[in-house]
């Protein structure tokens, strides 16, 4: 049972992580917390269902199931991109010299503004998908991993070593580090910042439109209300893990998706929203900066 | 320019709060409450289309008392606060009675409001014991109450499938833990509960607690919820390799269930609730009625009905629309409903509750079990 607790708990670990990712790297550059980032996620998830119905209704799953999965992902990824894009030069970027809480209070307006267009736009009930994989799946040590579960840790994982490489080698990666470090010295050195800004809005959407269509493959049920707690528990994992640090994000998503795992099944399934809470206060009162995050020093 | 913006917006203010004072109306209004918006609107629906059948069908004959029969039909959103809310808007509407809410755990806060009011108050769906229990003379259900429906599941499990260990989980809501504690209760002594536990309702992975509950074995497990987790449950309980069925309520009988679950995984699933009304003779009329005009009858369609019914008849045998007078003859009169005669005892349940077990089949609920 405890491997089979591991295994679930990596699954809901890696969607947690992709989704805390777009929120630690907006928060590394504007120190922002994008509210809207969850509805991003929540887009992605009901683009996701669309398009597989819509893959399903022409044949296309049928004749080819990972080539329709695959469509699905590159369209959903940039159909919510664009959606950060916009979002950020219109509800943020008009607010960058602003005070720190307008751009906030923006997110959340964009937050509300995205639910309840989805809602009325889709209908406030539940959509459903069928499922594509059955229940097939891979049974070891008495424990079974899915297929579906198999997909989204590998794909979570895959991901997260390409966003590693590219931060860590591009020249783009080495310019949002260094935008992330000083806005102004990164400017003064030829860095365009709003394209740095853009980029990072760019690749946090896209993250969280792999993690909506996944969720939508792996419950095959999505609502417009499913951004909110998606997007506190993710934030919770990017402060956990240290926000603004990009290995805190995955460590962190990854950690809570364990806690969470194991404390429904080992303590009490009552509670499983409280544990993930339970343990950011404990780790904001004995390291404020999260498990892998610096501790600030104050600029001179 | 501006002097002339101020008074036309004195005037538009003076119109609106002129046409807020209309003059007391001739018609008998009731209210009809439930959540018509969200994810159980399809329940609010079947209320709103069941009584609105009623009050035409009424309304054809000449209304009640000389008077035409109007219906104020509000959104709880399954939300208690919102229910309550609501229940202050209805008594402040003047309304003669209310069919209403759904969720036991938003009809038990408006029964308060009600009861302050003296209105007649008849859940066609809330079927929480404590509903009735607060000694209201004003508060009243046609359908059946949990700790009837949870014994029925029950005696099935001992008598019928002759089980040996169930699981029994529930969403913590007032509804759901109700129905899973009084289903716990009443079961047999051969039957072990091997785990007990509670979800939380909105909540979209419960791969976890399923995990823990494979560990034990159970042959059944319970569940004491509505429709959307339970489907969900029943899906990841077959992806986590469980083969042992899901029973649950009245509050999974819809068809979103066995689409959430997909058919195959559904496939088996008990439920407790009342008989099918196709096969009640005195519901023929009704049925055929209501699918000429809204389509399919829904699960509470025709308690909704029923429920409309009784309280324009009693407002009828009252002769008058205030509340005491209407309560006293729900509690003291006999009504012929669509489900056949209905009496309500001095807490205000039904004298008689019918709930059978039903199974799905193919995709489809089908009656399966009388006790």
């Amino acid at each position: 049972m405890f491997l089979q607790q591991i295994i679930n708990g990596l699954t809901l670990g890696s969607v947690y992580a992709l989704i805390a990712l777009g929120y630690t790297m907006v928060y590394g550059i504007l120190e922002l917390i994008n509210f809207a980032h969850g509805e991003i996620y929540m887009l992605g998830a009901y683009l996701g269902i669309i398009l597989l119905g819509f893959f399903t209704a022409i044949g296309l799953t049928s004749y080819s199931l990972t080539l329709s999965i695959i469509l699905t992902l590159v369209l959903t990824v940039i159909f919510c991109s664009s959606y950060g894009f916009t979002i950020e030069k219109l509800a943020y970027k008009p607010l960058r010299k602003a005070p720190r809480l307008s751009p906030l209070i923006s997110a959340i307006g964009v937050s509300i503004f995205l639910q309840n267009y989805v809602m009325l736009t889709q209908g406030a009930t539940d959509k459903v998908f069928p499922q594509l994989f059955g229940d097939r799946g891979i049974d070891f040590l008495s424990s079974r991993i899915s297929l579906l579960q198999a997909a989204i840790i590998v794909a979570a994982a895959a991901v997260m070593l390409v966003l590693h490489a590219f931060v860590s080698r591009t020249r783009m990666g080495k310019a949002i580090r260094a935008v992330a470090q000083d806005k102004t010295m990164a400017s003064l050195v030829g860095i365009n910042i709003d394209v740095v800004i853009s980029v990072t809005f760019i690749i946090g959407s896209g993250l969280a439109a792999i993690a909506g269509v996944m969720v939508a493959m792996y419950y095959g049920l999505v609502n417009y209300f499913i951004g909110y707690t998606a997007g506190i528990k993710a934030f919770t994992a990017a402060v956990l893990g240290g926000i603004g640090s990009i290995p805190g994000a995955m460590f962190g998503g990854i950690l809570l998706g364990l806690i969470e795992g194991l404390g429904a099944s080992y303590i009490s399934s009552e509670y499983k929203d409280a544990y993930a809470f339970i343990i950011l206060v404990i780790i904001l009162l004995l390291k404020p900066e999260g498990l892998l995050g610096k501790a600030s020093e104050e600029k001179i | 320019m501006r002097k002339l913006a101020v008074i036309v917006a004195i005037m538009i203010l003076t119109l609106s709060f002129a046409a807020g004072c209309r003059k007391k109306s001739d018609t008998i209004k009731i209210g009809v409450a439930g959540p018509m918006t969200g994810d159980q609107s399809k329940m609010g629906m079947d209320f709103k289309n069941g009584v609105t059948l009623a009050v035409e069908e009424w309304n054809a004959k000449g209304g009640v008392l000389g008077r035409k029969i109007e219906i104020e039909i509000g959104d709880d959103q399954h939300d208690p606060k919102q229910a309550v809310s609501l229940a202050n808007k209805l008594a402040n509407a003047g309304v003669a009675g209310v069919i209403g809410h759904f969720n036991s755990s938003c009809s038990i806060p408006a029964s308060d409001i009600y009861n302050r009011a003296g209105l007649p108050m008849i859940s066609p769906g809330s079927t929480n014991p404590q509903f009735t229990e607060k000694g209201y003379r004003n508060v009243f259900r046609v359908c059946g109450r949990d700790d009837q429906q949870g014994k029925v599941g029950a005696d099935f499990v001992t008598n019928q499938l002759k089980l040996g260990k169930v699981a029994v989980i529930h969403d913590k809501t007032t509804y759901g833990q109700g129905l899973a504690d009084e289903f716990k209760k009443a079961l047999g002594r051969s039957v072990e509960v091997v785990f007990y536990g509670g979800i939380v309702q909105g909540d979209k992975d419960f791969k976890s607690v399923l995990t823990a509950i494979r560990q034990k074995g159970p042959e059944l497990i319970f569940f004491g919820g509505i429709y959307p987790e339970a489907g969900l449950l029943v899906r990841q309980a077959k992806e986590s390799g469980i083969k042992a069925p899901l029973m649950s309520g009245d509050g999974t009988i819809d068809p979103k269930f066995i689409e959430i679950a997909g058919s195959q995984a559904a496939e088996g699933s008990y439920l407790t609730f009342s008989p099918d009304p196709n096969n009640i003779p005195s519901a023929k009329g009704f049925i055929k009625n209501y699918e000429a005009k809204f389509g399919q009858i829904g699960p509470y369609s025709i308690y909704a009905y029923d429920a409309g019914n009784i309280l324009l008849e009693a407002i009828k045998e009252a002769g008058a629309t205030d509340g005491k007078t209407v309560s006293d003859k729900l509690h003291s009169g006999e009504f012929s409903g669509a489900m056949g005669k209905i009496r309500f005892d001095a807490k205000g349940d039904v004298t008689v509750a019918p709930y059978v077990v039903w199974i799905t089949k193919a995709g489809k609920f089908v009656e399966h079990w009388k006790p």
